[in-house]
């Protein structure tokens, strides 16, 4: 589903280079998961396979079922399937968040030639997501983010997730700020989606997470390069011995 | 303000065009003309005029007009967005009542009337030193007259409705009186339409709220694209009254608007919020003086300006608190999203403090859409212009919340969907 090929990335600003070759083949049905510590170029790996401006892709490539990630708008691979649950989701005062997931859903259908949901079809898409997601229906009368304490912000991420059903979900620390609770029920949603024509990309700077949701293959990013690859014993390993044999203070 | 030597073609114009009538406004008009024959069309050497010099922008000669209007004004009239939402309508197409196109509520509360057909004077408001109330005066033709009487509502919107176009350059110009005695509230829409062709279109509304007293007033600036719109609000307020005013600009090519608030009695709420919905070389100077004279009272002022292509808003606010003045609370902010690089925006913000003990502030930002947040809608699937869109609108609709009926913040929304929808 997704080959990333020697990636190299660096920040259009100051031609700072962040990925320095990253490889990774991700197939349909697995979940992937990307461990490494601070500043390893975690959350610049998943903006660039989402289409954040203001990076250069200096070598390399990402395809994605097939196609060239790279040359498609941020909305294109949105509707194409790729879905980035973010470590920072911002808040949007004034925009509504039952609109907004509105117009993301039919425009995302809109694009791939299916029909726009009905607004009561839509309704009740994501009540029921939401009701397995204990999102209040209090949370989706505000608009986007807007006074979510940390936690219920990645919730949000992961009700749009479930709402938007993509085909690759990547999840760039979606445990952190969370309590025990909230990573459970988070973990669960997250579960739910698991599907053959489904793959997940499942970033966590703590092994805990994988407790609950549990890769096939976890890879070790240091320094902007997958430094080593596993099973899931790979990240109790990390849990034990922690990053020090990847970080820049070791070498 | 001194004598302007060479007179411009436009200046000419309205002094030769001068005829101070027979009526009850004769010597109305005869102050105004006084005061305007020594100042003559303001220009930039005058400090609050240096963004928008109408010496210089009124190149050509616009005599005062009244009537002869051309054009499909059925079309204009059935196009006023808040005319369902009103329950009754005075209007006045190129400075001139239209009675065929009114209806009046019949409340003897209630008194409503066209300047044009007041038998006896009406109080239309003391001169004031400003170029804008002298030139309205001089030429005034006709407007709106209301008076509610003590303790009476008429809650149930009215609106004035003013429709220009005119295939020869000309100057229209309406005077109205709000006026609420005291305990009494009311709802006035003013719906500024026009055709496309030049002309210059001047209103003067002066407002006067009793003690206790409620006036909620919602202006939409609909002029023709190549018009000019010169404008006052003049509200003097009485004691725990309330004022709530909001402006929606998104005509003509250039528009000066200007808002004399001033606090007259303790206890007194007043809003003044706007939107502005600017593209091509449009031309938007919106000064605002609001004017603390007595303690105790609490003024609201914020503006959300969008300005597309080459267009220029500009916002000045003054805010004076009185040494008497004690326990004011005044805020001020003026927001603007630049949407092309060739727009521009420019505020001048200012507190004139002679009191210690108050509260207040202003701030203004200006900017272009944040990146962050496009990415963010975009990377849900939202295509560019739609999450622009979505957050052209998010922006804008913050300050139509200052407006309480529902009914006209959904059509306030619409206006602004509809004008990002033609981008
Ligand atoms: N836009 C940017 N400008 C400059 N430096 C950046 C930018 N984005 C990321 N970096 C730098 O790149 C490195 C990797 O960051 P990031 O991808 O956020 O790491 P992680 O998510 O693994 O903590 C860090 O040193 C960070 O400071
Ligand atoms: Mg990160």
């Amino acid at each position: 589903m997704l080959e990333i090929k020697n990636l190299h990335v660096s920040v259009e600003e100051d031609n700072k280079a962040i990925l320095n070759g990253v490889d990774l083949t991700v197939n349909a049905g697995e979940v992937h998961a990307i461990m490494g510590p601070n500043g390893s170029g975690k959350s610049t790996l998943s903006y660039v396979l989402a289409g954040k401006d203001g990076y250069e892709v200096t070598d390399g490539s990402v395809t994605y079922m097939g196609k060239d990630l790279l040359e498609m708008a941020p909305d294109e691979r949105a509707a194409e399937g790729v879905f980035l649950a973010f470590q920072y989701p911002i808040e949007i005062p004034g925009v509504a968040t039952m609109q907004f997931l509105k117009v993301a859903l039919n425009s995302q259908r809109l694009a791939r030639g299916e029909g726009e949901l009905s607004t009561p079809d839509f309704m009740r898409l994501v009540k029921s997501r939401a009701e397995t997601l204990k999102v209040n229906q209090d949370m989706l009368k505000r608009p986007v983010n807007v006074g979510f304490s940390g936690g219920e912000k990645k919730r949000a991420e992961i009700l749009q997730m479930a709402v938007l059903e993509p085909s690759l979900c990547i999840l760039d620390e979606t445990d952190s700020g969370l309590d025990i609770d909230a990573l459970r029920v988070v973990a669960e949603g997250v579960n739910a989606l698991r599907s053959p024509d489904r793959a997940m990309v499942v970033i966590t700077h703590y092994q805990r997470l994988l407790d609950y949701i549990v890769p096939d293959h976890v890879h070790v990013l240091s320094k902007g390069r997958i430094v080593k690859s596993g099973g899931k014993e790979l990240a109790q390993e990390l849990e034990k011995d922690g990053y020090a044999n990847y970080s820049d203070e070791a070498a | 303000m001194a004598i302007a030597t060479q007179k411009t073609a436009a200046e000419t114009a309205y002094l030769e065009g001068f005829d101070a009538g027979g009526d009850w406004l004769a010597a109305e008009r005869q102050k105004g003309f006084d005061a305007f024959a020594v100042t003559g069309l303001p220009h930039r050497r005058m400090e609050d005029w240096k963004w928008t010099d109408l010496r210089q922008l009124i190149g050509k000669a616009y005599p005062p007009a009244k009537g002869g209007a051309v054009g499909d004004i059925d079309a204009l009239a059935a196009k006023c967005p808040l005319k369902d939402i009103a329950r009754g309508h005075l209007t006045f197409v190129n400075g001139e009542y239209d009675a065929g196109r009114s209806q009046l509520p019949a409340s003897g509360d209630v008194e409503v009337t066209a300047l044009s057909t007041a038998s006896s004077a009406l109080p239309i408001g003391e001169t004031a030193a400003d170029p804008i109330d002298g030139l309205n005066r001089a030429y005034v033709t006709d407007g709106a007259f209301i008076r509610i009487k003590a303790g009476s509502n008429a809650d149930a919107p009215l609106e004035l409705v003013f429709i220009n176009s005119s295939r020869a350059e000309a100057t229209f110009t309406t005077r109205n009186v709000i006026e609420l005695e005291d305990g009494a509230s009311a709802t006035v829409f003013e719906t500024h339409m026009g055709g496309h062709d030049a002309y210059v279109s001047n209103s003067v509304t002066e407002v006067r709220l009793g003690n206790g007293a409620r006036l909620d007033r919602v202006k939409l600036q609909m002029e023709g694209a190549a018009s000019y719109h010169l404008s006052n609000l003049k509200a003097d307020l009485g004691a725990e009254a309330k004022l709530q005013d909001f402006t929606l600009t998104m005509g003509s090519a250039t528009t000066r608007q200007q808002g004399f608030i001033t606090f007259n009695g303790e206890h007194t709420d007043a809003t003044v919020s706007g939107a502005f919905l600017l593209n091509r070389k449009q031309h938007n100077d919106t000064r605002l003086v609001v004017d603390h004279k007595v303690p105790n009272c609490v003024s609201r002022e914020l503006f959300k300006c969008v300005m597309d292509d080459e267009a220029r808003g500009i916002f000045q606010g003054k805010v004076i608190v009185r040494q008497d003045a004690q326990k004011t609370d005044g805020k001020q902010s003026s927001h603007a999203l630049l949407l092309s690089p060739t727009a521009e925006f420019d505020a001048k913000p200012e507190l004139e403090i002679y009191a210690d003990d108050v509260v207040c502030g202003h701030g203004a930002t200006s900017g272009d859409l944040d990146e962050n947040l496009l990415f963010y809608l975009r990377a849900r699937g939202i295509p560019e212009k739609k999450a622009k869109s979505m957050l052209i609108s998010a922006f804008v609709a913050e300050s139509f919340d200052d407006v309480d009926n529902e009914a006209v913040r959904d059509v306030l929304k619409d206006l602004a969907d509809s004008w990002l929808a033609a981008r």
